[in-house]
């Protein structure tokens, strides 16, 4: 026999991923069809339909700070295949923006970190600098060299590794990405204002209201 | 002569410069002018979608808006399917006139949506169309059983990509076919290579890249296309490592689509950066051409 466990339900979590992403979590009726065509589940602590779910309980262990998360490759079979539509790879990637946000991204998830340096480096040159990433990447991780041993010699060797970066329209690039943080940074506060105007309270249901499709 | 707008992407100058030399070639043959967006910059890719929703619509918008206003050209060829997903996304999301709206104050103009994204598959089967491309081939395949992955970017999701099947599409064994080839019925068509978890995650991507090779390989594959520089590098170099712990393991020949038409086209061997694969591909191609004339015929019964 297991153990009850208690869980507290709480509506911000599902508040916070509708408002950054328009899907309404709280459509998931479970059928788990996300998680038996996702690629990446077997390898994973939990499964897509696990995360919904904890997002519609306000589950934020489960969620934000799942393995998972880190694990999508965003293929999108399970925003595919949904009976609702719902769109659950852009609830995947609104949590990884909020573990970043609230500063609790884990630590033991590289691709967490090969994703910040991936958006810094198209920032920089205007296109992603494939060499910088992997040589950001190796000095917070230099046990990765081991896995780079074979493979890397042997893609330079087959001038696939480029050594410099190409430029793209940098200042342009400099300038949409001021205005884009600078909106969504907006958006946030807006969120978040409207959210302790309204104040969800303790059950998960008052925040599934609203103009849902 | 048709002139398509030309979106390379950071991939297609790094790890896949083969893809935009042998794109390039078989374009040149076909008839087809492609003209580089001036000063292209990032499609944002992954990191951009899962840090910024926003920027990520307003990178692809602007060179959309660049092709359209700058330019003055109806399309944009976009070869490396991981762009092509977003450009794809882009024109979808500014059909909201919130959305719409902001990419505008980001981008620093208007974007209607209406310029026509062309992935590899697309610019062979639409836009040169099956009985042209059928006309140029002077190298055809001589039945080389081929299996067409598309994996996940070029298909899904549907509402943004227009895919013509999601789960099963069939334009690339089309294109194969018009060349030649055989192409062979499979189950992993559509399944992930686990893109750039290839930097991290070896043992997720290895996992998959056994899984859609075997199924090709047991479907009577004797090579992999694909047009995206994700897959070809996870299912070409993975083998690699795979071969290291499995001795037994077969090695498959991965190919870009703009490779295997390239090659029917007659475009060269250098152009085509056959030498850039690390499973050697030049075998099979070796024994599944003829040198030159005839039409393509059934394959041949004396394979194997």
């Amino acid at each position: 026999m297991g153990e009850a466990v208690t869980v507290q339900l709480s509506g911000s979590l599902a508040a916070r991923v509708r408002s950054g992403s328009g899907v309404n979590p709280y459509l998931c009726y479970q059928c788990k069809k996300c998680s038996t065509g996702c690629p990446v589940a077997p390898f994973a602590d939990v499964h897509p339909a696990q995360v919904m779910r904890a997002v519609q309980m306000g589950d934020e262990s489960m969620s934000v700070d799942s393995k998972f998360i880190w694990l999508c490759t965003g293929c999108e079979t399970c925003t595919t295949r949904c009976p609702l539509s719902i769109d659950i790879a852009a609830v995947m990637d609104q949590l990884r923006m909020i573990a970043r946000e609230d500063s609790r991204v884990r630590k033991d998830m590289p691709f967490a970190r090969i994703l910040n340096i991936n958006y810094e480096s198209f920032k920089r040159w205007g296109r992603l600098f494939e060499g910088e990433l992997v040589l950001l990447d190796l000095l917070k991780r230099p046990k990765a060299a081991l896995e780079y041993t074979t493979l890397g010699p042997k893609m330079m060797a087959k001038g696939k590794m480029s050594l410099l970066p190409g430029f793209g329209d940098r200042k342009q690039m400099k300038k949409m990405v001021r205005a884009a943080e600078r909106i969504e940074e907006l958006r946030r506060a807006e969120a978040k204002a409207s959210a302790t105007g309204k104040t969800p309270g303790a059950s998960g249901a008052s925040a599934a209201g609203g103009s849902a499709p | 002569m048709t002139e398509l707008a030309y979106y390379p992407g950071c991939s297609l100058h790094s790890t896949a410069k083969e893809l935009d030399s042998s794109f390039d070639g078989s374009m040149t043959k076909l008839g087809i002018d492609l003209t580089e967006i001036p000063g292209w910059e990032c499609c944002g890719n992954t990191a951009g979608h899962s840090t910024n929703r926003l920027l990520s619509t307003a990178l692809p918008a602007n060179e959309l808006a660049k092709v359209k206003d700058d330019m003055k050209l109806a399309s944009v060829a976009v070869p490396c399917a991981a762009c092509y997903n977003r450009f794809q996304i882009a024109n979808h999301e500014v059909g909201d006139a919130g959305v719409a709206a902001d990419v505008a104050e980001v981008v620093g103009r208007p974007y209607g949506g209406d310029v026509k994204v062309l992935n590899l598959v697309d610019v062979y089967h639409d836009e040169v169309g099956l009985e042209a491309l059928r006309a140029k081939v002077v190298r055809p395949f001589d039945g080389l059983r081929v299996a067409s992955y598309y994996g996940c970017l070029l298909s899904r999701p549907p509402k943004a990509t227009l895919a013509e099947h999601p789960e099963y599409p069939v334009h690339m064994d089309a294109v194969v076919e018009a060349i030649g080839c055989t192409p062979v019925e499979w189950d992993a068509k559509t399944d992930c290579c686990g893109a750039s978890l290839a930097l991290c995650e070896q043992g997720v991507v290895d996992e998959l890249v056994k899984a859609i090779i075997a199924n090709a390989r047991d479907r009577g594959a004797e090579a992999i296309t694909c047009a995206c520089p994700l897959c070809q590098i996870n299912l070409d170099s993975r083998q690699i490592e795979i071969k290291k712990a499995d001795p037994a393991w077969i090695d498959m020949p991965i190919l870009y689509l703009s490779q295997m038409v390239g090659r029917a086209l007659g475009v060269s061997d250098k152009q085509l950066g056959l030498k850039k694969a690390l499973v050697d591909v030049q075998g099979v191609l070796a024994c599944a051409s003829r040198s030159s004339g005839a039409a393509p015929t059934g394959r041949s019964a004396s394979r194997e």
